[in-house]
């Protein structure tokens, strides 16, 4: 019998040489893969979006990426150009028609998707359904809460008869949850009258998109086609960006943002614009005690919070969230609650707990900056003595224990619906129902007042002054205490012309731009 | 037919029970759909909104009411339809179930590909460098998670030498070169790990089979050695792998997630995820369920089988 070894047999199976073989071609191979034609075709924009739009019903508030994608379809009367002023949509004029209505006037020609035109009678038939009280509007409430009656003089002038002045009107028109449909289609299947129609989509994956042809800004969109794809996992979003798979990006994760900087073929648009802040639970709990809110806003480290949080990418917010260059903004206000150990441990001794106590602090685990703003929270309170416990579920859940009051106190994301202080509105009215967004059972008499005063004085110095006091009053009771002003940036490739990142709570809005960009 | 009869009605009661649990667990955990839906990206829902939205999704009926229409759709085959854009689950599952099986499939074999060759010859070269690598590399491959393995690949071969597309999906029948080039790195990511367990387990079976007395017989007979190793040893080692390999198929149907995640995969797991997470109740009901049903009908084909082959087990 002849003895064949181990080695010999194997030649017959598996050879080194034929793995190296192997190896070899398969490194040959690779770059006959690579795609013979990349995202950057002239007539489609291939944009990534953070997340597939749970709906696109027109007046819900669905998230960034729903109001994206609705913003090429549908527009409002007014919106927003490239600088964050407002502009005509479907309105080519608006005016102020003594202090209790505003006069739009719409644009002859411009027609929706299903080729009805718009008119002044689709304007009222989309108000009448935003206000439904069977309506999911986002601004359901607001829009009620100052609307008398719209007026129809003829086909194309709208008159907003208001139940008080409204000087921050025309921003609730420019809101992209404020569009206006077609009086033959319906809320689940709009027709709008946007730069783009929708002609497939995959839900969860992708939504495709034409130009529409009977556009009323001639010559727009700029680019003929468009294409989402939703990426939710923020490393691939950056890597489809910079491999060239899609064309701009929003949402550029905070520690991907200097890489996209450094890369000599795209371009980061960035500005601070949504914000961080504590809401408390203002009926249970030691937080009802406004001297123990103060020791707390006043401990907290918010450079801290920037770092952790956003990798240094915003700034510390230690006031109420007016904007630096705009009129309202005052250094004193701004930097109200900066970190003071000593005043802090004031508030606490004032407050009755000179030892500290212990408390629980929500956030959620679903965003990576709720929950690292949480623990800087955290170690920002123990040394005045506050032992803080983080409860971090899931975003669903947080949503609902925040809504229902069952916490103490709580880390909280958003921007204004737009660049005014009215839009505090929803973190400090009270009368409100009870949501997570706001301090549980917060209500001051004197600030809805201002809030309301503000909102009716159309003069700007005066509106000045009234904020002023709105902010003393509010930075008094701290039921809102700011955290960090975030970046939120877009990428895109350098020859990408027109896209622009609007300015302050405008940016979730900056899909408006698209119509305007163009690769070359 | 009795037994045929039997095994039929334990697999509906387990359906049954998982339709039950899945449905009570839902509305036992913190969060409401309709506050998801007018929640998203931190804003504040209009409370109104919220109510109104319950009530159109039929959330305020009294819970048996829910249970019983949730039980006679699924008479129907009728999942409801999903809370978010009101489309039917059935429509996406049937079209994501298939997205997955190829995922899980193409991976699947894959990992035989790679697992199955080196097995064998890391077994022919016991305790030499080949083997001590292999084996070492393949404890590192089973060690190392998926979500890591595949944004390696991903920042390898999509970000820096632009091979492949970072993610998502064309389907085949679009273009069917682009469809695979996608599948490419998803599969190799899972199959990687598999073929691992694969290869450990051709490894051990190989040199079990190898002291054999039929190998030692066919080699007695003076028959190529590269026979005795084909016929005698790698096809009897490769019973116990392929029971493996199956189990792992099982686990891998919902199992896929991060990868389908990773690479925007637009499968059946990725789905379920964004379901839980928007607490679309049909949604999550609906894939559940399916995968669920999937289990006990390939349990119950392969109950039959063996009944088939043992009649012991009809019998007993």
């Amino acid at each position: 019998m002849s003895r064949i070894t181990n080695d010999t047999v194997s030649r017959h199976l598996v050879s080194r040489r034929r793995l190296m073989q192997g190896a070899a071609a398969t490194a040959l191979a690779g770059p006959m893969l690579m795609s013979p034609a990349r995202a950057q075709a002239k007539d489609t924009i291939v944009f990534a979006l953070s997340s597939y739009p749970p709906s696109l019903r027109p007046w819900a508030n669905t998230g960034t990426a729903a109001v994206t994608v609705k913003l090429q379809t549908m527009r409002g009367l007014l919106g927003y150009d490239a600088k964050g002023e407002l502009r005509g949509e479907l309105a080519e004029s608006w005016k102020q028609d003594g202090t209790t209505a505003w006069v739009a006037t719409l644009r002859e020609g411009a027609k929706f998707h299903d080729g009805e035109p718009v008119n002044a009678e689709a304007v009222q038939k989309s108000f009448a359904m935003m206000a439904d009280e069977k309506s999911s509007a986002y601004f359901r409430a607001r829009v009620n809460a100052l609307l008398d009656r719209i007026e129809t003089p003829d086909a194309r002038t709208v008159r907003f008869v208001m139940k008080q002045p409204s000087a921050t009107w025309p921003y609730l028109l420019a809101s992209p949850h404020m569009p206006i449909i077609s009086p033959k289609s319906t809320e689940a299947n709009p027709a709008g009258a946007g730069p783009y129609r929708i002609t497939d989509m995959e839900r969860g994956t992708r939504i495709d998109l034409e130009a529409f042809d009977g556009y009323y800004r001639k010559g727009k969109p700029a680019t003929k086609k468009l294409r989402f794809i939703a990426y939710q996992d923020e490393s691939l979003r950056v890597a489809a960006l910079e491999s060239g798979d899609v064309d701009i990006s929003e949402y550029i994760p905070w520690q991907n943002m200097s890489a996209i900087e450094k890369n000599p073929n795209l371009t980061l648009d960035t500005l601070d614009g949504p914000f961080l802040y504590l809401v408390f639970n203002m009926q249970q709990g030691p937080f009802i005690n406004a001297k123990l809110r103060e020791a707390a806003a006043y401990a907290i480290n918010r450079d801290d919070i920037v770092k952790a949080a956003f990798f240094g990418r915003g700034s510390p917010l230690a006031g109420l969230p007016f904007a630096k260059g705009t009129p309202y903004w005052n250094e004193s206000g701004a930097n109200h609650w900066s970190m003071n150990l000593e005043k802090a441990r004031k508030a606490l001794t004032e407050g009755g707990q000179p030892n500290g106590f212990k408390t629980t602090l929500l956030a959620t685990s679903t965003y990576g900056m709720h929950k690292d703003a949480a623990e800087v929270v955290q170690q920002s309170l123990k040394p005045i003595g506050i032992e803080v416990t983080l409860a971090v579920p899931d975003w669903a859940s947080r949503v609902n224990l925040g809504n229902r009051g069952q916490y103490e106190f709580s880390v909280n994301g958003t921007a204004g619906d737009f660049n005014d202080p009215d839009a505090l509105t929803s973190q400090l009215a009270g009368g409100q129902t009870a949501s997570y967004a706001r301090s549980f059972g917060y209500s001051n008499p004197k600030v809805d007042e201002l809030l309301d005063k503000g909102r009716a004085e159309f003069d700007v110095e005066k509106r000045k002054a009234i904020y002023r006091e709105l902010e003393t009053v509010a930075l008094a009771d701290a039921a809102f205490v700011g955290l960090a002003w975030r970046s939120q940036g877009y990428g895109l490739k350098k020859s990408g012309k027109g896209f622009k990142n609007l300015p302050g709570a405008l940016t979730f809005f900056s899909g408006i731009t698209l119509e305007d960009l163009a690769f070359g | 037919m009795a037994y045929l009869l039997r095994r039929l009605g334990v697999s509906l009661v387990l359906i049954w029970l998982v339709a039950t649990l899945i449905f009570a667990v839902l509305r036992l955990i913190p969060g409401d759909p309709a506050e998801m839906l007018l929640s998203s990206g931190g804003v504040a829902p209009d409370p109104a909104a919220v109510a109104e939205l319950r009530e159109r999704l039929g959330l305020e009926k009294p819970m048996l009411e829910q249970y019983g229409a949730f039980l006679r759709g699924l008479a129907r085959f009728d999942l409801g339809n999903s809370m978010q854009d009101d489309r039917p689950v059935m429509e996406e599952i049937v079209r994501r179930l298939p997205r997955t099986l190829e995922l899980v499939i193409a991976a699947t074999i894959l990992s035989i590909l790679i697992g199955l060759p080196l097995g064998v010859a890391a077994a022919l070269r016991r305790g030499r460098p080949l083997d001590r690598a292999l084996s070492t590399l393949s404890s590192f491959l089973m060690s190392v998670p998926v979500f890591v393995i595949g944004t390696l690949l991903v920042l390898v071969f999509a970000q820096k030498l632009r091979w492949v597309p970072a993610g998502g999906f064309t389907p085949f029948t679009t273009d069917p070169f682009t469809h695979l080039k996608i599948l490419l790195m998803p599969a190799i990511t899972i199959a990687l790990g598999l073929s691992a367990v694969v290869f450990r387990m051709v490894r051990t079976t190989t040199l079990e089979m190898q002291s054999r007395d039929w190998v030692r017989t066919a080699r007695a007979k003076g028959l190529p050695e590269n026979q005795v190793i084909r016929k005698h040893v790698v096809r009897n080692a490769l019973g116990p792998v392929l029971t493996v390999v199956g189990l792992h198929m099982g686990t891998l149907l919902g199992g896929t997630v991060l990868v389908e995640y990773v690479f925007n995969w637009p499968g059946l797991s990725g789905f379920l995820v964004r379901a839980v997470e928007q607490r679309d109740y049909p949604e999550v009901q609906g894939i559940v369920l399916v995968i669920c049903a999937l289990f006990v009908l390939l349990n119950l084909a392969v109950d039959l089988l063996y009944a088939v082959l043992d009649p012991r087990v009809r019998h007993g």
